[in-house]
This record gives structure tokens, sequence and C-alpha cells, in this order.
């Protein structure tokens, strides 16, 4: 571990980044998160399978929830937005709770970190909210514009994704 | 979950007595295209089919490709039941319950995995993975008196593959599923037998709060919905060729087949479409594995979808997940799981041509995923679109009422743009402007409606 990861500066500057596009996405400001993510952005969210113990683990190298570029999450965000986009329309009423953020490494360039995210997604009359438990490896690039995401590995605590759509981003 | 009519004998009768009314007033209108809105949502229907579709008939398990060697199992569903789709260590397919013969708890706990025996964590009874009773503790000194040949798992009594796919009937008779799928099998040589396919890695499961039959009934041919259901995505770029206008195509709604349901977008053209996949994917197929008739079908086929009955439906299509990219050919197989009534698991593979290459799977797996999964741009519309029909089909209302029903009756007044299609080669009848009859999508009721009042026991 280089120097800087126990610095609490640096943590703090990662945990209002991650809590300024977590706003930005519990806003549907999709276009502005959008924004944030680098041009050779790689965004994964493996599909998790129940395994034995002795297992290595328990995340799919090849099947994917999501496995995105920065093209495919344009169409995405814009797409979501659009007057058309049903399953959000209403729109979900969604809150991203970001804790535990740990640093695990900061080369100058790139800082990479483990958070964990909890999504509370209500739509229209529910009141049993979906709830959505995931933790998330990030790669933050520092920019002239601030940091931006580089990398992201979505890691569910799900099987079986319990809402009826992902039409949010994670 | 709730099990209605089993909760006392006189509700049982009571539940009995309604469902089998709800079932002839069903018998009643259904040729005129009504359809009660209240069995997508019904403790006491759900049960029934449970016991009279599913525990009766032929059901998708998986595909070969899912345990490639001895010993690969799976745990897949029949219904709600825990079965173990397994590959035993003699090579052949089983389909095993997933409950200890000694005192029921599960034998497999993984979803996936390869494994020479199944282990009970309770007492340690011991399984091969061919389903045999090997290992009993203490058998000597407790058990001398039972014969373990008699005390295997127990396993769904029928299991066959057709093209790699497999499937299970756990009732103790039924026809061969050659006989099962009928005309079906001919539009899945064109799939299965053209091409080797393979299933990519795990599926997606999700849980919608939809009943399984609707997706179903949609996925026999309700190819009306998508210029409204699916605009976000056509107008972002993205999904098939056909769809978004890139290409001309006619649609053929295929009726009348043995009770499934079939949709061809063919590209009427001299330059070869083969679901999108380009000249160096399909220089891999085996093009003598289908009739000529069979051959230019599939060479013209922009997307092709269908179910067969009663829960596994597939779209095969050419097209992309990113305007600026090339379009690929990419094949969705999913499974609409019953989970209570109005309520469905979705099970969703995606499959490639085994001989392509890894940068070309990979590509058909991200344009896959991309329309048709649990955040697919067109998949995340469909449920979109589905919201409250649960409600409404559970409701005090639509009990109440006799006319509460889903309408098919497109395409059957004076001047229907949907045409029977004299020429058509295939089995079944096929509608051409398939977008504008309600004939295939009939056809799962009508089946439907068929196994569940087969009975006359009831």
């Amino acid at each position: 571990m280089s120097e800087s990861v126990s610095n609490p500066t640096l943590r703090a500057e990662c945990e209002e980044f991650l809590y300024h596009a977590a706003e930005l996405l519990d806003d549907r400001k999709l276009t502005e998160w959008h924004d944030l993510v680098t041009e050779d952005i790689d965004y994964r969210v493996p599909i998790r399978t129940t395994r034995e113990r002795s297992n290595t683990t328990e995340f799919s190298d090849t099947s994917f929830h999501m496995k995105e570029d920065w093209g495919t999450l344009e169409v995405r965000t814009e797409r979501m937005q659009s007057d058309f986009a049903w399953s959000e329309d209403p729109p979900s009423r969604t809150r991203r709770h970001v804790s535990n953020v740990r640093i695990v490494d900061d080369d100058g360039e790139e800082v990479t970190l483990k958070n964990n995210l909890l999504i509370f997604r209500q739509q229209g009359d529910e009141t049993d909210p979906d709830i959505l438990s995931m933790e998330r490896h990030d790669t933050l690039r520092r920019t002239d514009e601030g940091f931006k995401i580089a990398e992201r590995r979505v890691l569910l605590d799900h099987t079986i994704i319990p809402t009826n759509t992902l039409s949010i981003i994670l | 979950m709730s099990h209605g009519i089993d909760e006392s004998q006189s509700t049982s009768q009571t539940e009995f007595g309604r469902v089998k009314a709800l079932l002839e007033r069903m018998g009643e209108t259904l040729e005129d295209g009504e359809v009660p809105m209240q069995i997508l949502n019904d403790d006491a229907v759900h049960q029934l089919e449970l016991e009279r579709i599913f525990g009766q008939t032929w059901v998708y398990v998986g595909h070969e490709s899912e345990v490639p060697e001895p010993g690969d199992y799976r745990q897949r569903t029949i219904g709600e039941d825990p079965f173990i789709f397994v590959r035993g260590e003699d090579g052949d397919f089983r389909v095993l319950f997933n409950s200890c013969r000694h005192r029921g708890a599960n034998v497999c706990r993984a979803e996936k995995g390869n494994t020479s025996h199944f282990r009970c964590p309770y007492h340690g009874w011991t399984y091969k993975n061919t389903g045999d009773l090997v290992g009993v503790p203490q058998k000597a000194a407790g058990f001398d008196h039972l014969d373990a040949e008699e005390r295997g798992l127990h396993e769904a009594p029928h299991v066959e593959e057709y093209n790699g796919l497999v499937f299970a009937c756990v009732a103790p008779e039924v026809e061969p599923l050659e006989e099962f799928l009928g005309g079906a099998t001919w539009f899945l040589d064109m799939y299965f037998d053209l091409i080797d396919m393979e299933v990519i890695g795990d599926p997606h499961r999700w849980e919608v709060e939809n009943d399984w039959k609707t997706p179903t009934e949609n996925f026999y041919g309700d190819n009306y919905h998508i210029p409204m259901g699916h605009k976000s995505a056509i107008d972002a770029g993205v999904g098939s060729d056909t769809a978004t206008g890139e290409k001309e195509s006619n649609l053929y709604g295929i009726a009348d087949c043995d009770g499934h349901g079939f949709s061809f977008y063919q590209i009427e053209s001299e330059e070869d479409s083969y679901w999108g996949h380009p000249p160096e994917v399909v220089e891999t197929f085996n093009h003598d594995a289908l009739d000529d008739d069979q051959h230019e079908v599939a060479r013209k086929s922009g997307v092709t979808l269908g179910t067969i009955f009663p829960n596994l439906s597939f779209i095969f299509l050419g097209g992309r997940d990113d305007p600026e990219k090339d379009s690929v050919g990419t094949f969705l197989l999913r499974k609409w799981e019953p989970r209570g009534a109005g309520k469905m698991e979705v099970v969703n593979w995606i499959l490639a041509p085994k001989d392509a290459s890894d940068e070309y799977k990979e590509r058909v797996y991200e344009v896959g995923m991309s329309n048709f999964s649990p955040s697919g741009n067109f998949e995340v519309d469909d449920v979109g679109i589905w919201y409250g029909i649960d409600e409404a089909a559970g409701s005090v209302f639509a009990r109440q009422n006799d006319d509460v029903n889903t309408l098919f009756t497109m395409g059957r007044g004076e001047n229907p743009a949907a045409t029977v299609y004299d020429e058509w080669v295939g089995p079944g009848t096929a509608y051409l402007e398939g977008g504008m009859t309600d004939e295939n999508q009939l056809d799962f009721y009508r089946t439907w409606h068929e196994a569940m009042t087969s009975d006359g026991g009831m």
C-alpha cells in the first residue's frame, strides 16, 4: 500500500465525488452523470451464482447484468430520459446510500477504492421498496475536470435480481 | 405464496368449483378472442397450472452446453419444484429431484458445479451423480433392511433432448418429445441444427411482478406492441436492424403450429441475412442440415421469435447495442417461471454459434444483454408496459364481472391487414403482416385451456 492510502484527505475527496455521482443519479441527471465517466470506461455488473464455500468466486467472468463502455452508457442514459421509456415513467424514486469507502491504492494518476452501495427503489404506490445491495470496486482517474470513473465492478449481493427492471444505473 | 385450494377441504371444494366455472366461461368466449383477465393472478388457477401444465407436459430444463462434462450440474425448476439438471458419470442427462430420500432436505445447495456425489448434510446420505444411493452412515447398525437400489434420488421419469435442448416431464405418461414439439421442430432446426449453439456463462435471473403467461403470450407473437412499447430503444438506434428501420422486412406470424407460436421478420433481398451474422460466421453453419425451403427462410431472417408451450421463449435478432457499432446475431432463450399467482422469475440465457471467434461471441453476449436482460434496453420497457396487469387481474372487480377479459380479436374485421400467406413453406398457418393478427397468440390460450381442462375428474 502506498503512503497515501491511509490519507484521510484523499478518502474525503473520493467520498465527496461518490456522493456527488450518487446525487446526480438520484436526481435523474443522467447526462451529467455520464460526463463523470472516462471515454475508456469499463463498467461491469457480473452475474452472481450460489456456489459451494470451497469455490473461489461466485461471480461470472463471462456473463453480466451490465457490461458497458462509454458509448453503451450514452445509449442507456439517453434512452432512460426518453418520453417513451415506460419502465421509468413515472420514474423510480431512488436513494443511493454510499458507505464504507476504502482506498485500495493510489498511483498518482488513478485511485482504486471499494465502497458499499445500498439503493432504495420505489415506484408508483408501492409501499414495499426494492432494496439492492452491492459492493463497488472503482477506479477514479484524476483529470483536468476532477475525478472521473475509469473502471467500475459492481458486485451484487443478489443471485436473483429482486426488482422488476434494472432501468437504473448502479 | 398461497395455496388456496389446499387450505381446507371445504375451501378446496369452493375454489375448485369457482375455477371450474371460470374455465367453462373461458371455453365459451375463447374463440371470440376473449380471455378472462383474472387467470393472470389467481391463487387457485396458479395451483392448478402447476399440477395440470407443469406437472403434465414437457418443460425445458437446460441446454447441453451448460453441463458439458460428466458430473456438471445446474439447479433448475419445473414449475416451482426443485430439480438438478446433471450429466452423470455415464454421460447421460438426468433431472433429479433435489430432496433426500431419507428426510427430504436438499442434497444439492449450489446453483451449479461439478460433483461425483450429492451428499445430504442432515444425516449424510450420499448419492452418485446418477442419483444412485451409495452411502448411508451406520447402515449396518440401523438400516440393514434398506435396499439402496430402491432409494436413489427421485427423478423426472422422462428426459429427452432435441438438438441440444433438454426437456423433462414429471408425469408418468407423456408423448415423445418430438411429437409434443410437432411443427416447432421445423423452426428449432433452423436455429439449433443449422447452427451449433452454446450457452455463454450463467443465465440472468430476476423477479417480476407479472404472471408467467403475460410474457408467454407476448412471445407467441405480439409484434403489435413494438412501435409503442419499444420506442425509446428504437429511437436510441439499438436493437434489431428491422425494428430500427435499417432494413426493410416482411413479418409473418405463424399460428396453428401444434400449440406453439412463432414470428419471422424476413428481409427480402439477395443479400444474406442469417440474423445479422457476418459471412465468416455463416460459413461455420451446417447448411446441409436444412431443406431448401427452411434454408431460404433462415437466409432471409432478420428477427425471429417464438414460444414452445408452456414457458420457453426465444428471440433471435440481428442488431446492435450502440448505433456506432456493427450489428451481430444474438440468440436469447428465456423461461418464464411461475412463482406464485401474478409473479414470475425470468431466466435468460444468451447463446452464440460455438464455432465463431471468441471476440465475436463476446459481442453476441454484449448485444444480447444490452437489449434483453434485466437491464436490457428493450426488456425493461416490456416489463414497464405490463405494470398493473397483476393488480387488475387479481381484483374483486375482475372476479365479479364476466366481461373483464383480455382481447385477442385483432385482424378479424372485414378488411384485415393480416392475411393468410398461401405460399408458406413451413408448418402451421402463416399470416403476412403478422403483427396485425392475434391468431398466433390465441393459440397459447387454446393450448393452456385444453391442458387446464384435460382432467374430467376435477
